[in-house]
């Protein structure tokens, strides 16, 4: 497998330095390096947003979760994003006229300026770093657990994580934004047929569907209904999952910013059904190997099922692209992620163009070096981490929609979004009781934050009526 | 009429993710299957699908444009 292996990496990483050098402009402006000159098609928009949002949690943590809660995991990934996708059509659309005109230099900024408040900038900041650090953390130790049980004598744990940010950083400083698009259009691609290949293989290896569902039904029958063995997927479960997961591209930066970059509304729209298909293209094959787990190893760790599902059970040149295409996966939501983080600083500062990208570039190091650190801390729970990140940054969702939403937008969403986003960051660390009415912290939360934002936007809008826009 | 067609596809997105999280989704239900697919499975991919379709359909009739260049 190493033959194959070095030939598949050495054609990936040609690939990257290509992107970066086709990517790089001595005479670039920090929009340029920051927002990719803001002229981004469809095709590349659908890509970029397809590998930022589809990475080692779906690659690693989807097949594993079939195999551990069944068929629910189809409910909680792929139902709720055909849904996210749905509000980019409307969302793109009213985002976009409010960037043009109060200017967009990242989510951050762009609220601070609806609001007329910096406490606005701040708080999406601060929900972005909070939230966003272990989410990239979850991606470089899925790798890294992957690639540690696949090769133990080659490389330690942090070692792959230290090749990886690096590898991350080089491009990524070289040629910005529009060199981790390009590396993401690459990475889409190898992960969708990477993924296909190894779903297929084992899909046969399994015995064909009906035979591996028969299997399963004999040796775990709850793996095929809901809430699941466990119990996981329960109706509150699922419907806090599907908000938390529609407002991805509301709250994190890096999807946000991805639908102001793009060049017309309708590149926009083109990419929100083009991520629709790519998800529905990407889970299921990860479904096939979560029913081969589950028909070949029931009882064995994560680590343990996942170097032999995607590695040691495959034939060398699809085991060695499925290092690469993890390696890509891991890599594509990790720099968008990291990226984002140095945008919204940057949408916060004040001063020269020169000082500020001087400024984000040094942040986007302290930032990877924070996460490298973080990622030795991490669990093994990639999903459920994952979901964590994508209900905490959630919270801020209401500040956005009412920056989007409204010409003055009403003060009283910050406190509200403060407040939970507060208490969400408090039951993480068990400072304050985790949720409340037998449900869970984030499902809690929803039942205050959405029914009193709509609430307060519904009064705002009436009593302001010239202040609405969208 | 492009904002009359948006508006049933709105209302038609609202129905069907209302209705699969309270109705459509149950605890407990593997029959019917679809060949020997469990019930939840095949109702969730025609569910995503629907919806992934809805978007397209969408993108067509959704009534805004964009005035200027971002």
């Amino acid at each position: 497998m190493t033959g194959w292996l070095i030939f598949f990496f050495t054609l990936f990483l040609a690939s990257l330095g290509f992107a970066s050098y086709k990517s790089y402009s001595k005479n670039r402006s920090s929009d340029d390096f920051m927002l990719g000159g803001s002229n981004i098609g469809s095709i590349l928009g659908f890509l970029t947003f397809s590998a930022a949002l589809f990475s080692a949690f779906t690659f690693m943590g989807m097949p594993d979760f079939f195999r551990v809660h069944g068929v629910g995991a189809w409910i909680f990934l792929a139902v709720s994003d055909a849904l996210m996708v749905f509000l980019l059509i409307w969302f793109g659309y009213a985002l976009r006229k409010r960037a043009s005109q109060v200017g967009y230099k990242g989510v951050a900024g762009f609220v601070q300026s609806c609001f007329g408040n910096k406490w606005a900038g701040y708080l999406v900041f601060i929900s972005s770093f909070l939230f966003l650090i272990p989410y990239v953390a979850i991606q470089i130790r899925g790798i890294s657990i992957f690639l540690s049980a696949a090769f133990p004598a080659l490389v330690p744990d942090w070692g792959w994580s230290l090749i990886l940010v690096v590898l991350m950083l080089i491009y990524s400083e070289i040629g910005g934004l529009k060199a981790i698009m390009y590396s993401d259009a690459i990475q889409g691609v190898i992960m969708l047929a990477v993924i296909w290949i190894i779903g297929l293989t084992c899909l046969s290896m399994a015995g064909g569907l009906e035979a591996g569902l028969a299997k399963v039904e004999e040796s775990n029958a709850a793996l095929l209904s809901l809430p699941g063995p466990k119990g996981l997927f329960s109706s509150p479960f699922l419907i806090a999952s599907a908000i938390a997961i529609v407002l991805i591209p509301v709250s994190q930066p890096q999807f946000t910013t991805r639908l102001v970059i793009l060049k017309s509304l309708k590149s926009v729209h083109k990419m929100a059904y083009a991520v629709g298909i790519f998800a529905i293209l990407v889970i299921l094959p990860t479904a096939f190997i979560g029913l081969y787990g589950a028909v070949k190893y029931p009882a064995a760790s994560t680590a343990d099922f996942l170097s032999s599902a995607l590695l040691f059970d495959q034939a060398s040149p699809v085991a060695a692209l499925a290092v690469v295409g993890l390696f890509a996966a891991c890599l594509s939501t990790t720099n968008a992620q990291i990226f984002a983080l140095g945008t919204e600083l940057r949408s916060l500062l004040s001063g020269s163009d020169k000082r500020n990208m001087r400024i984000t570039q040094l942040a986007i190091l302290v930032f990877s070096g924070v996460v490298l650190v973080f990622s030795t801390y991490m669990s093994n729970e990639l999903v459920l981490l994952a979901r964590v990140s994508f209900a905490g940054t959630s919270m801020i969702a209401p500040v956005v929609m009412g920056a989007v939403i409204f010409k003055n937008p009403p003060k009283s969403l910050l406190i509200l979004s403060g407040l939970c986003l507060t208490y969400f960051v408090l039951s993480l660390l068990e400072l304050v009781p985790a949720g409340f009415a037998g449900l869970q912290t984030d499902a809690a939360m929803y039942c205050i934050l959405i029914p009193v934002s709509a609430l307060i936007m519904a009064a705002h809008h009436f009593t302001q009526k010239n202040s609405h826009e969208a | 009429m492009k904002s009359k067609i948006w508006k049933i596809i709105v209302l038609a997105v609202v129905i069907i993710s209302i209705g699969s999280f309270l109705f459509l989704f149950e605890e407990n239900k593997v029959d019917p299957r679809f060949g020997r697919i469990p019930y939840v499975f095949w109702t969730g991919l025609i569910v995503a699908i629907l919806l992934v379709l809805l978007t397209f359909l969408g993108s067509r009739f959704f009534p805004h444009e964009e005035s200027k260049k971002v």
